[in-house]
């Protein structure tokens, strides 16, 4: 009596497995779908995902993007085309390495010049470093708030000395650009300001513009005032009324990312006459 | 506000239903099988295996970086491994069990590889160095089974060094083709595919050669390369089946394994009777009697779902394999760097090849070979390794993540995108 029970129960629970199975799946389909969705969109709110800079030919002074990786050369494969006399199809092989920058493979054959110094081994450029495949002559330009040794701790003349190329920037922390803490960013408005230093970043605004903040006053009180764009607090630190938290950046940067989706729109509804998906297949296909 | 709070609640999280759903299902099978037998070990499992797919599917991406489709897709299959190795043998049911966990466990140490591994070039030559030795390993001091001299014995313990080289060699191509190191890459793999060869293991080396060679040909575009690997490939195949008595005699019952229905054709016969009395919905979960299908809970267990779920539920099982492997390519296209698209590749190629070569053979698609259906399969080497590859694919989806969160950073100091 039991076993017949339990068949009765094992062949009707045959078609729930096959329920739940289904269901799974399709909430899979649409996970995956929405998942696709949410990443092309937000891929058109970042053109620049993927990037770390580009790369300037100065002669013909047109820039090409420059991806995390790839090859440099004369070849239409490479990542960045190159033309120019002497530039071999694979000519350099690049990768940007976090808090080091772009390290530059040379190929044995071609010539290759680092910041004026010629590369043998591999080395890194940074951010304005000019680099010679050849003849041709480009500029490296880097991102903002890329983790990467500001270059000015690396001068050319120091480094031709070691050996004619950059060498491995010591991981040293002072020496990152580091724009994720608010402790570290160097700023335009950076303080005390020498008083001709003052004087020229005034001269430098145009015409009509908010004049540059005051100097922060001093440890002692001295030259405390509030001025009519920020304030400063009691450590003399100046708060800006324009200038957003982090937190709230990531909100903003959020916001537009992921819009909220009204489902019912009264106003799009009335406006725009109902459309059936076949016809709005072919407007797309139109686009 | 309201507005949107309504609309929000409304549409159901894909995730939580599906996690849901998953665990329903197995909470419904173990419990059909406490009433069937009556054990106190059913009722456990009908309680604590929904709560290990709860805290694998849903705590482990809180914890660690983890795509959760992927993991829901891939805990239901291994979870429907243990149900169906559970009602037809409870031991190998626990024994699975506990391979999951440690497979789990072996997955989160991938992801966080692949995540946070810098040094890869040292790596791969010490990998490279690994893979040959522990594939030379069964040579010497291995055992013979099922006509593939593959298994080493470390006590009452048996592994099959060839599964933890696939993840090596999945690396080691991955890495060298990244840095346009071809020939390098094709004689490692070479000489893994040779050594294979002389174990006999020629699934697994069928395996090796696939997925080498989609690596190479969409690291390198070259439809030259491609030809000459299939070219190759073929050759090879003709050269096995003149050399190896077994691969003949493979060949020979897929052709009509009816000739020799109760000698050499008596497997595959038994899994094509369990199939057709299966049906479209099946027997009904612990009414089959697919045990009597020889090695039933390691190469045919497909066979086994397909006699008690029917043909529907065994559709649906090969729509979540192909589901797995969309996934990953998608995590491949996502990549930011060339290593971890090709790794992601790999990944996504292992598990198609792997599924397509067994399940062909049960259904006598293509001739038999004795390769494990991914995560379903008996076998703690077998299902650890195939978790390890979907650690590998999860940490190249974590670092697709981590990328987009940099970009996002970038955009956002660059100021080009702010409101």
């Amino acid at each position: 009596m039991a076993g017949e029970a339990y068949e009765i129960l094992a062949l009707l629970m045959r078609y729930v497995f096959v329920l739940i199975g289904a269901l799974v799946l399709l909430r899979a389909y649409r996970w995956m779908r929405r998942d696709a969705r949410n990443y092309r969109r937000e891929m058109r709110t970042l053109p620049d995902a993927g990037l770390v800079g580009e790369i300037v030919d100065l002669r013909t002074g047109k820039s090409q993007p420059l991806p995390r990786e790839g090859d440099m050369g004369a070849s239409r494969e490479c990542d960045i085309h190159v033309r120019g006399a002497g530039v071999l199809r694979h000519h350099v092989r690049f990768a940007f390495e976090e808090g080091k920058g772009v390290m530059i493979t040379p190929s044995r054959l071609g010539k290759t010049f680092l910041g004026g110094a010629q590369l043998r081994a591999p080395g890194y450029a940074l951010h304005g470093t000019q680099l010679q495949l050849g003849d041709a002559l480009l500029r490296v330009r880097l991102f903002a708030g890329l983790k990467v040794p500001h270059p000015v701790a690396w001068q050319p003349e120091e480094a031709a000395q070691d050996g004619g190329a950059y060498p491995a920037p010591a991981a040293e922390e002072d020496q990152y650009i580091d724009y994720s803490g608010a402790d570290t960013t160097p700023s335009p408005f950076e303080f005390p300001r020498q008083p001709e230093e003052e004087a020229w970043a005034q001269s430098m605004l145009p015409t009509g513009a908010s004049p540059m903040p005051p100097s922060p006053p001093q440890p002692n009180g001295a030259g405390s005032q509030p001025d009519y764009e920020g304030h400063y607090t009691e450590d003399g630190e100046m708060t800006w009324k324009y200038a957003y938290s982090l937190e709230e950046l990531y909100k903003a940067q959020e916001a537009l990312n992921h819009p909220p989706v009204p489902e019912h729109d009264e106003v799009n509804d009335e406006a725009l006459p109902y459309q059936s998906p076949a016809a709005r297949h072919r407007r797309r296909g139109r686009r | 506000m309201k507005k949107e709070k309504k609309s929000a609640s409304r549409r159901p999280d894909p995730g939580k239903a599906m996690l849901s759903a998953i665990m329903a299902f197995f909470f419904l099978g173990f419990l059909m099988l406490a009433v069937k037998d009556g054990s106190w070990q059913s009722c456990l499992l009908a309680l604590v295996v929904p709560v290990i797919i709860y805290f694998g599917t849903a705590i482990i991406p809180k914890i660690f970086p983890a795509d959760q489709l992927l993991l829901s897709l891939t805990n239901f299959l291994c979870a429907l491994g243990v149900l169906t190795l559970y009602r037809l043998s409870p031991q190998r049911g626990l024994a699975q069990a506990v391979n999951y966990g440690v497979g789990v466990g072996a997955m989160l140490l991938c992801i966080l590889l692949v995540r946070y591994g810098r040094h890869w070039k040292g790596l791969t030559v010490l990998m490279m160095g690994g893979s040959l030795f522990l594939l030379a390993l069964p040579l010497l001091i291995g055992s013979e089974k099922n006509g593939a001299k593959s298994w080493i014995n470390i006590g009452s313990l048996s592994a099959q060094p060839s599964e933890i080289v696939k993840l090596a060699l999945m690396l080691c191509v991955s890495y060298l083709l990244s840095h346009r190191k071809v020939v390098l890459s094709v004689l490692f793999a070479g000489a893994c595919l040779l050594l294979l060869m002389v174990q006999k293991d020629l699934g697994t080396a069928l395996l090796y050669f696939g997925t080498v060679l989609i690596l190479v040909f969409v690291a390198t575009g070259s439809k030259l390369l491609l030809g000459a690997g299939l070219a190759g490939g073929a050759g090879a195949a003709v050269v096995g089946y003149q050399m190896f008595a077994h691969v003949k005699r493979r060949v020979a019952i897929w052709i009509d394994p009816w000739k020799d229905a109760s000698g050499a054709g008596y497997q595959i016969v038994q899994s094509l009777i369990a199939i057709v009395n299966g049906g479209l919905w099946g027997v009904g979960l612990g009414l089959g009697n697919a045990s009597v299908i020889p090695e039933y809970y390691n190469d045919f267990i497909f066979s086994v779902i397909l006699h008690e779920f029917g043909i529907v539920f065994g559709l649906i099982v090969l729509c979540m394999y192909v589901f797995i492997v969309v996934r990953g390519i998608m995590i491949a296209r996502r990549s930011r760097t060339v290593f971890h698209a090709l790794l992601a590749t790999a990944c996504a190629s292992l598990i198609a090849l792997q599924t397509f070569v067994i399940i062909g053979g049960n259904i006598k698609l293509i001739p038999l070979t004795g390769v494990t259906l991914p995560f379903i399969s008996y076998g703690g080497t077998s299902l650890v390794s195939s978790l390890c590859v979907i650690g590998l694919l999860q940490g190249v989806a974590s670092v697709n993540e981590a990328g987009v969160r940099e970009d996002r950073h970038l955009a956002m100091l660059s100021g080009g995108n702010m409101p």
